[in-house]
């Protein structure tokens, strides 16, 4: 089998689990063009893009694929402050990297970031010369993955595929805990993307980019004291993860203000979009802003007042990993 | 995977995912699944053994709130609370590890160690993965601070665990090696199973368990065994993660239950070894659980996340063990120091030896009838 054919099988493979698959055979050309190119991102005042489009999700409540490439592709285009998404990726990553995108599946089907989208962001990079057997989107378990609609692809091409385990023998000291990373990322990759769901976590507050690395270690039962506060920042300015972060991208596709971690349909919305930062931090502080808004219209109260303020975002700024003050951040919607 | 399986066959080599240094190894068996084909578990992918939990209480929103440890985790679906064994599935609480031992071996019960239980004898001795702290010092943390997915195990239902000690003629299972709060369904079956035929369960534990099921767990067991790992609260938090008034408070409900029960006190230099904490923890012991009460001060190896430190001198043991003398404790010993007199058992009333020890033998045993043979005072503990 030639390498093209192994990546047309894997991303047929992966067709399969998308609702709306028809317009997948365009994907690996899809660089649709993004919004004029707006200034760089600086540290001191990071670009949040915000993608949102109608039509989305549709009543049926798969995602429209021309409408994904439109809005994805005007997010990541302007997080990384390019032209188009091809650009940014092209400015991010090199083809001679290996790319993991972490996805983060535990709520299964509705609240987890959605096959196509990881796909979408796999054609992107592809667009960009990454080659597709240098892209791998991965998540805890195989389990956990195909219960969010993925199909596990272990051939050429786009390698999707759970941790279950293989982690890597090393024990990292990282902050207040040490851990087992996940073998691959420690190991085989060399850029990484976050790519998470848009959502409540009981514990954590919000569950957004930089929390969806507890997905990486072999231990994240132990790291959820204090909302999770002592912890994520220290995880995330981990070497193996904050080296190799290079873009963070938040799925509203469908997304849920309450009931988190889990799927809760009652509190879930079609949120219709997407965010997408080179800054964890800022990224995952307008994604609890888009949160906390949501809760607001429904009638619930702040996180705070539930004892659930997500802490670890001003800790991770206070950290150095990025901005969590929305007054220095530029919430740009493309 | 390859990585796992390298990991797991380290683990294997090494002993540590069987038997811990020190234990017999149980001759020639497989690692895997020795009672397998004469079980009726259906054990999952990932040898995963869901069983309901015993303490829990439901919550709003398909919630749940573990009742076994004082940390009383609020799991949601398809969650775990801190210890990685116990997930919530459809609302209800599982253990995962109920009957999924990841290490099996035969130990002296000086090693757990116990002084005052049945001094000579063999305990079965098991562990399942996983616990609800995450002492910086662990000494098994390949097991202890992993998810039962990530660890060989074998199965071993209650019975099995009885039985086998039985034809190996130990009297004792010892749940140990990690924590056996967070399989305390386990424990508690294997302590009624082992009634039936006259063997008996002792835990070696950190303390870390709520009320109700401490109370449920001494109904059944013969002895408890709690490492308290340190006196001062500050400490206590940073080193494990967790709260030391919930261990006071189990030692002081074990004395209620009138379970007999040892204390184990790792000191760790320059982190719990002045001797003010120390005769602060003597005062507590003596006041609050008993005089009687065997302390052992426990010499502590560098491991895990404490390779920084040396090994305790043999000199602040002894100073430990004379401010608790000094304090009132009537029988205080030293651990990890083969050879050095602290090991031994010595009479209060007359001070001679009653029970000579060296490392995790016993070589002499002089007690009659739980008494001193030479001026009688009778001596508190599990002798028969």
């Amino acid at each position: 089998m030639s390498a093209s054919e192994g990546r047309r099988r894997t991303l047929a493979g992966l067709a399969a689990a998308a609702a709306s698959a028809s317009p997948l055979a365009r994907v690996a050309e899809a660089f649709l063009p993004g919004p004029p190119p707006g200034p760089k991102s600086a540290p001191s005042r990071p670009v949040v893009a915000i993608g949102r489009r109608e039509g989305l999700v549709t009543p049926a409540g798969a995602l429209d694929m021309n409408v994904l490439q439109a809005a994805l592709g005007a997010a990541v285009a302007r997080a990384a402050g390019e032209a188009t998404a091809v650009a940014s990726m092209r400015r991010l990553f090199k083809p001679t990297d290996v790319v993991g995108i972490k996805v983060g599946c535990l709520g299964g089907r509705g609240v987890s970031t959605r096959p196509e989208v990881a796909l979408q962001l796999a054609a992107f990079l592809q667009a960009a010369g990454v080659p597709a057997d240098r892209i791998y989107v991965w998540d805890r378990t195989d389990r956990e993955l195909r219960a969010a609609g993925y199909v596990i692809a272990s051939g050429r091409g786009v390698r999707v595929f759970g941790t279950n385990e293989d982690y890597d023998e090393r024990l990292v000291e990282w902050g207040p805990s040490a851990s087992r990373f996940d073998r691959v990322l420690a190991t085989e990759l060399t850029a990484v993307i976050s790519c998470c769901p848009l959502k409540d976590h009981g514990l954590a507050g919000v569950s957004l980019t930089m929390k969806n690395w507890y997905g990486a270690i072999h231990n994240p039962n132990k790291l959820h004291d204090d909302n999770c506060a002592p912890f994520v920042p220290h995880l995330v300015a981990c070497p193996v993860i904050h080296d190799k972060l290079r873009l963070s991208v938040v799925d509203g596709s469908v997304a849920q203000c309450h009931g988190g971690p889990g799927r809760a349909p009652r509190w879930a919305w079609p949120y219709g979009g997407f965010l997408a930062s080179t800054d964890p931090v800022a990224v995952d502080a307008v994604g609890r802003q888009v949160l906390e808004a949501r809760r607001k219209e429904v009638g619930l109260p702040p996180l705070a007042a539930e004892g659930r303020e997500p802490k670890y975002i001003a800790g991770a700024a206070r950290l150095g990993l990025g901005v969590a003050d929305l007054s220095r951040i530029a919430r740009v919607e493309v | 995977m390859n990585g796992r399986r390298a990991f797991v066959g380290r683990l294997v080599a090494s002993g540590a995912g069987c038997a811990l240094a020190g234990a017999r190894r149980l001759g020639g068996e497989p690692l895997q699944d020795p009672f397998a084909a004469g079980s009726s578990l259906r054990v999952e992918e990932g040898g995963l053994n869901p069983t309901p939990a015993r303490w829990f209480k439901t919550l709003p929103d398909g919630w749940v709130e573990c009742e076994v440890c004082p940390r009383a985790c609020r799991i949601s679906e398809d969650e775990r609370g801190t210890c990685g064994t116990r997930e919530n599935r459809k609302g209800r609480l599982y253990t995962l590890v109920h009957s999924r031992p990841c290490s099996l071996a035969l130990d002296p019960v000086e090693k757990k160690p116990f002084f005052h239980v049945l001094p000579g004898s063999e305990a079965l001795s098991l562990a399942t993965a996983g616990c609800n702290l995450a002492c910086k010092g662990c000494q098994n943390w390949e097991i202890a601070q992993a998810r039962p997915e990530q660890v060989p195990g074998m199965t071993l239902t209650p019975a099995d665990v009885v039985m086998k000690a039985k034809r190996m003629g130990a009297p004792l299972v010892a749940c140990t090696y990690t924590e056996p709060v967070v399989f305390s369904e386990y424990v508690l079956d294997i302590a009624v199973a082992g009634r039936a035929v006259g063997v008996r369960t002792v835990m070696i534990s950190n303390g870390y368990v709520q009320e109700q099921p401490l109370a449920d767990l001494c109904h059944e067991i013969a002895a408890y065994k709690v490492d308290l790992k340190g006196f001062d609260p500050v400490f206590f938090r940073q080193h494990t993660g967790g709260e030391l008034k919930h261990v006071l408070d189990t030692l002081r409900r074990l004395r209620k239950h009138g379970t007999w029960t040892e204390i184990v006190a790792l000191i760790i230099p320059t982190q719990n070894d002045s001797e003010a904490e120390i005769r602060a923890l003597s005062r507590f012991v003596r006041d609050e659980v008993g005089p009687e009460t065997p302390v052992h001060f426990t010499r502590f190896h560098p491991s895990y996340r404490l390779q920084n430190l040396p090994s305790t001198p043999v000199a602040t043991l002894e100073r430990a063990r004379g401010a608790a003398m000094a304090e009132g404790l009537r029988f205080v010993y030293l651990g990890n120091v083969p050879g050095h007199p602290g090991e031994n058992t010595y009479c209060p009333g007359c001070a001679k030896v009653l029970i000579r020890r060296y490392g995790m033998a016993m070589a002499e045993n002089r007690l009659k009838g739980g008494a001193c043979p030479d001026c009688h005072r009778t001596i508190p503990g599990v002798w028969s």
